[in-house]
C-alpha cells in the first residue's frame, strides 16, 4: 500500500511540475466550458438581428414590424435601405428583410406582394432570420386569407352593388379576424419528461456534462504517454531491480491518476454548480458511480494505449487527438440526438458516449442510481477489457 | 540565401518523417473534420442536418375529424424521412417510452378536440382541449421539431375556426344567410382555409444571398477549414520547439562552428516552420476536396490566403518560442494556445455566438481572420474581397515576428 501511495505521489508531483499543468487541468475545461454552454454573458437579447427596411409606411408594414418584434428568433431594427446595405456588405448583419413600397391592404387585395430578403451565404443566424420572417408572415398572411375568403363568400351569395361596399366588407372582415386570431385560445400543452422536479432544459447541463467527460478523458488517456515516457528514459527497467510487482506499480500509476481525474471532475461540477447554475446535486450516488465508472473506463484506455505507441510524443498527440475525436463523437460537444440514426448506434462502442449518457440522464433525465446502472456497467465492461489487454501486453522495456 | 533554403528543407524533411506530428498536423484535424461530417448528416446522407427519423408517438383519443388529421399530417410522405410516428393507445406506455429515451415525443391529442374546437352547438362550447406535447429532455432539437410541427398544424386549425366564424358573422350581420344556415356554410368556409392556410402566396418571400445565389448551409465549409487552421497553431508550435530541442541537445551550437551566421540559422528555422505550415495546410485543402467533396473556392486566392495565415501563425509560433524556456513548455503551452485559439477563433463554434468583447479579442487569432477569409471564398469570393483578412493576417506576422526577433536577440536564442 505504502508503495502504491508513494509511486502515486510521485507521479502527482511530476504532472504539477509545472504551472502549465493547470491550463488542462482546470483553466481550458472552463473555458470550453463556458463558451460551448452560452455562459459568456451574451446579450440580454439573444435573438438573431435582422435590419428591416420599410419602403411602404403603412399600417400593413407595422404590423408585419410589430409581429418581427414579438418573434422569439429575430430582433428587428428598423433602418435606411444605405445603412442596412452598408451594414449587409461589411457582413456586420446575418439579414435584411427589404418591404416594398406597395406593401398596403389595399394592393394585397388585388395582387400579390413580393418581400425581399438579402441573407449572407452559408450563415445559419441568416437561416434563422428566413424561418422566422415565414413564420411571421404567414401569420400576417392569415388575416387577409380569412378577409379574402370571407368577401369570397359573401361574392357566391350576391355580387357586392361596388368597390366600396366591397372594401368596407373586406376591412370589416379584416378586422374581425385579426381580433379573433390574437384571441385565440392556445391549444397545446407541454410537458417535460423524466424529470420529478419539472425543471426546464438548461443548454449549460450539457455543456457543463460534455466538457467535464472531454477534458477528464484527455490526460487520463495521456497514461499511455506516462508509460511510453518512463520506457524511454529507462526508470521502467529500473523498477526491476527494486522488489516491486508489475501491478504494484500499474496499481500506483493508476490509481493515482484516477484519483486526480476525480478531484478535477469534481472541481469541474463546483464550477457548473456556483457559475452555470447546473443542478449537479439532484442524485449525488448515481453521479458518484458514473464519474468513478468513467474514469475507470479512461484510465484503462490510456493503459492500453500505452502498450501500442512506443514514444512519449507519439502517445501524447494519439492522447490529445483520440481524446478529441471520442469525445466529439460521444455527443460531448453537440447532443447526440443531432447525429444520424446510423452513427448515433457505431458511437455506442466509445466509453465517451456512455458516459455522457449516463450524465444527462442524471441531469436532465431525472434518472436515479438505478437508472444508470445500465451504464456505469457497460462503462465498467470497457475498464475491465481495456484493464486485461492493457496489463497483459504491459512490459518494461 | 541558400543556406536558409537547406536549413528549412531539411526541417520540412524531418516533420514529415516525425509520425507523432504528423498525428496530430494531419490525422486529427481530418478525422475531427470526418467527425463532424458524421456528425451533421453532410457524409451520410444528401442532407445538411442530422436531424431526420425522428421517434415520435401518436395517442388519438379523439374520435373527430381535427385528431385523425393530425396523424394523417404526421404520417404523411412530406413528413415521411423526418419523423417516424408510432401508433399507440395507451398514454402511459407512451410516457415510459419517453422516458425511456426510446422516443422523442408523445403528442396526446384528448377525446372531443374536435368538438372543442368545432363546437356542434357553437352557442354552448364546451371548455377549451389542449394537445398534449410530451417530451424528452435530452433530445430539445428534436422535440422543438415535434413542437413546430403540431404548432403549424394548430395554426392552420384556428385558421379554419376563424374563417368560418367571420364569413358567418359578416354575412348575418349583412343580412346575407339565415342564423339557421350558418352552422353548414361555416364548415364549408372552414374547412377550405384550413387547407390552404400557410400556403397562401398573397405575400412571397424573395431570399437570396449577396452573389444572388439561393441559401445554403454546408457545415463543413465551415468545420474544415476552422479545423485546419486550429493545427496549423500546433505545427508552428512544434516547430518552435524544434528550435529548442537544437539548443538543448548541442546541436544548435554545432551548427554555429560551421560558416554560418545565426541570423541564417533563425532564418532558416523559420522558413522551416513557414513550408510545413504551407504544406500541412494544403495537404488538408487537398484531402478535403477529395474525400468531403468539399469547395474551398479561387485555387489562387486559396494560396494567398494559406501563405498569408501560416504568417500569422508562425508569428504565434515564434513569440512562443522566444518566451519558452523548455521544448516541453513550448509543447504544452502550444497546445493549450492551439485549443484557446480555436474556441476563440471560431474554429468549433461561430464567432457570432461569443459576447462582443470576446469576438473582438478573437481577432488576436489567427483562426479568426483566416476563417473569415476561408469562408468567403467558400461562397464564391474572390482575392479582392479577402484583403481585409490577408492584411490583418499579415500585419499580425510582422507585429509578432518583431517582437520576437528583439527577444530572440535579448536572449540569444539562437546562438546556442
Amino acid at each position: 500500500m505504502k508503495k502504491i501511495l508513494a509511486i502515486s505521489l510521485k507521479d502527482t508531483m511530476l504532472r504539477f511540475s509545472s504551472w502549465v499543468e493547470w491550463l488542462f487541468f482546470l483553466i481550458l475545461p472552463i473555458i470550453f466550458t463556458i463558451i460551448l454552454g452560452g455562459g459568456t454573458g451574451t446579450p440580454p437579447d439573444s435573438r438573431v438581428h435582422l435590419l428591416v427596411v420599410d419602403l411602404a409606411n403603412s399600417s400593413l408594414s407595422t404590423d408585419l414590424e410589430s409581429a418581427l418584434e414579438n418573434s422569439e428568433a429575430v430582433r428587428p431594427e428598423v433602418v435606411e435601405l444605405k445603412k442596412a446595405e452598408d451594414q449587409f456588405s461589411q457582413r456586420s448583419v446575418s439579414a435584411i428583410l427589404i418591404i416594398p413600397e406597395n406593401f398596403t391592404i389595399e394592393t394585397l387585395a388585388d395582387q400579390k406582394i413580393e418581400l425581399e430578403m438579402r441573407q449572407q451565404p452559408n450563415n445559419l443566424d441568416s437561416l434563422v432570420a428566413q424561418q422566422a420572417v415565414n413564420s411571421v408572415i404567414s401569420r400576417v398572411s392569415s388575416s387577409i386569407q380569412i378577409a379574402n375568403s370571407s368577401v369570397a363568400a359573401a361574392e357566391k351569395i350576391k355580387a357586392f352593388d361596388n368597390a366600396n361596399t366591397r372594401q368596407a366588407y373586406y376591412d370589416a372582415s379584416l378586422s374581425e379576424a385579426r381580433e379573433l386570431m390574437a384571441d385565440a385560445p392556445d391549444r397545446v400543452s407541454i410537458s417535460q419528461g423524466g424529470t420529478n422536479d419539472q425543471s426546464d432544459y438548461d443548454p449549460r447541463a450539457n455543456s457543463s456534462a460534455g466538457q467535464m467527460i472531454t477534458w477528464v478523458f484527455i490526460p487520463l488517456i495521456a497514461l499511455s504517454e506516462m508509460f511510453a515516457t518512463e520506457r524511454q528514459m529507462g526508470t521502467l527497467r529500473r523498477l526491476l531491480t527494486t522488489p516491486t510487482r508489475k501491478a504494484t506499480y500499474l496499481l500506483g500509476t493508476i490509481s493515482g491518476q484516477v484519483v486526480l481525474a476525480l478531484i478535477q471532475m469534481i472541481l469541474l461540477i463546483g464550477f457548473g454548480v456556483l457559475v452555470m447554475k447546473v443542478n449537479w446535486g439532484r442524485e449525488i450516488g448515481g453521479l458518484a458511480v458514473i464519474l468513478l465508472t468513467s474514469a475507470l473506463a479512461a484510465a484503462a484506455f490510456g493503459t492500453m494505449l500505452g502498450t501500442f505507441v512506443k514514444t512519449s510524443s507519439q502517445a501524447q498527440g494519439l492522447s490529445i487527438m483520440l481524446g478529441m475525436v471520442m469525445a466529439l463523437l460521444g455527443g460531448c460537444w453537440y447532443p447526440l440526438e443531432l447525429f444520424p440514426q446510423t452513427v448515433q448506434t457505431i458511437v455506442k462502442v466509445l466509453p465517451t458516449t456512455w458516459a455522457m449518457k449516463g450524465l444527462m440522464d442524471l441531469l436532465a433525465n431525472g434518472q436515479n442510481l438505478i437508472g444508470i446502472l445500465p451504464e456505469a456497467g457497460v462503462l465498467l465492461g470497457f475498464a475491465a477489457v481495456f484493464f486485461v489487454i492493457g496489463i497483459t501486453r504491459f512490459r518494461y522495456e | 540565401m541558400k543556406k536558409l533554403f537547406i536549413i528549412g528543407l531539411k526541417d520540412l524533411k524531418i516533420v514529415f518523417r516525425d509520425k507523432p506530428a504528423l498525428i496530430m498536423m494531419l490525422l486529427a484535424p481530418f478525422l475531427l473534420t470526418l467527425g463532424l461530417g458524421l456528425v451533421s448528416g453532410r457524409l451520410s446522407s444528401g442532407s445538411s442536418s442530422g436531424i431526420n427519423n425522428i421517434p415520435v408517438i401518436l395517442v388519438n383519443q379523439d374520435e373527430g375529424q381535427l385528431g385523425q388529421a393530425l396523424v394523417d399530417l404526421f404520417t404523411s410522405d412530406q413528413l415521411a424521412e423526418l419523423v417516424t410516428p408510432e401508433l399507440l393507445s395507451d398514454p402511459q406506455a407512451a410516457r415510459q417510452q419517453v422516458d425511456d429515451d426510446i422516443s422523442t415525443a408523445m403528442v396526446l391529442i384528448p377525446a372531443g378536440f374536435t368538438e372543442s374546437v368545432i363546437p356542434t352547438d357553437p352557442q354552448n362550447p364546451g371548455p377549451t382541449l389542449k394537445i398534449d406535447i410530451y417530451f424528452n429532455p435530452t433530445r430539445p432539437t428534436s422535440a422543438g421539431v415535434i413542437k413546430t410541427i403540431v404548432d403549424e398544424f394548430i395554426s392552420r386549425v384556428e385558421v379554419g375556426r376563424v374563417s368560418g366564424e367571420v364569413a358567418i358573422t359578416q354575412l348575418i350581420q349583412n343580412g346575407l344567410i339565415q342564423p339557421q344556415e350558418a352552422m353548414q356554410i361555416a364548415q364549408e368556409i372552414g374547412i377550405g382555409s384550413a387547407e390552404s392556410a400557410g400556403t397562401s402566396d398573397a405575400i412571397i418571400l424573395k431570399t437570396s444571398t449577396n452573389d444572388g445565389s439561393p441559401m445554403e448551409f454546408d457545415v463543413l465549409a465551415y468545420m474544415a477549414p476552422g479545423m485546419a487552421l486550429m493545427f496549423l497553431l500546433f505545427t508552428v508550435s512544434n516547430g518552435g520547439r524544434s528550435l529548442l530541442t537544437e539548443r538543448a541537445q548541442g546541436t544548435l551550437p554545432r551548427i554555429l562552428v560551421s560558416p554560418t551566421t545565426s541570423s541564417q540559422i533563425l532564418g532558416g528555422k523559420i522558413f522551416g516552420i513557414f513550408l510545413t505550415g504551407t504544406v500541412q495546410m494544403l495537404i488538408l485543402i487537398v484531402a478535403s476536396t477529395v474525400f468531403f467533396q468539399l469547395s474551398w473556392g479561387d485555387p489562387l486566392a486559396v494560396l494567398v490566403l494559406v501563405l498569408a495565415s501560416v504568417i500569422g501563425a508562425v508569428g504565434w509560433g515564434l513569440l512562443l518560442t522566444a518566451i519558452a524556456r523548455t521544448p516541453g513548455q513550448i509543447s504544452a503551452v502550444g497546445t493549450a494556445l492551439m485549443l484557446i485559439f480555436g474556441i476563440m477563433g471560431g474554429s468549433f463554434v461561430s464567432r457570432d455566438m461569443l459576447p462582443g468583447w470576446l469576438k473582438t479579442l478573437s481577432l488576436v487569432t489567427p483562426n479568426a481572420w483566416g476563417l473569415d477569409g476561408f469562408q468567403t471564398l467558400a461562397l464564391g469570393g474572390t482575392l479582392r474581397n479577402i484583403m481585409t483578412p490577408i492584411l490583418g493576417l499579415l500585419v499580425m506576422g510582422i507585429v509578432l515576428f518583431g517582437i520576437s526577433s528583439y527577444l530572440f536577440n535579448r536572449n540569444g536564442i539562437a546562438k546556442g
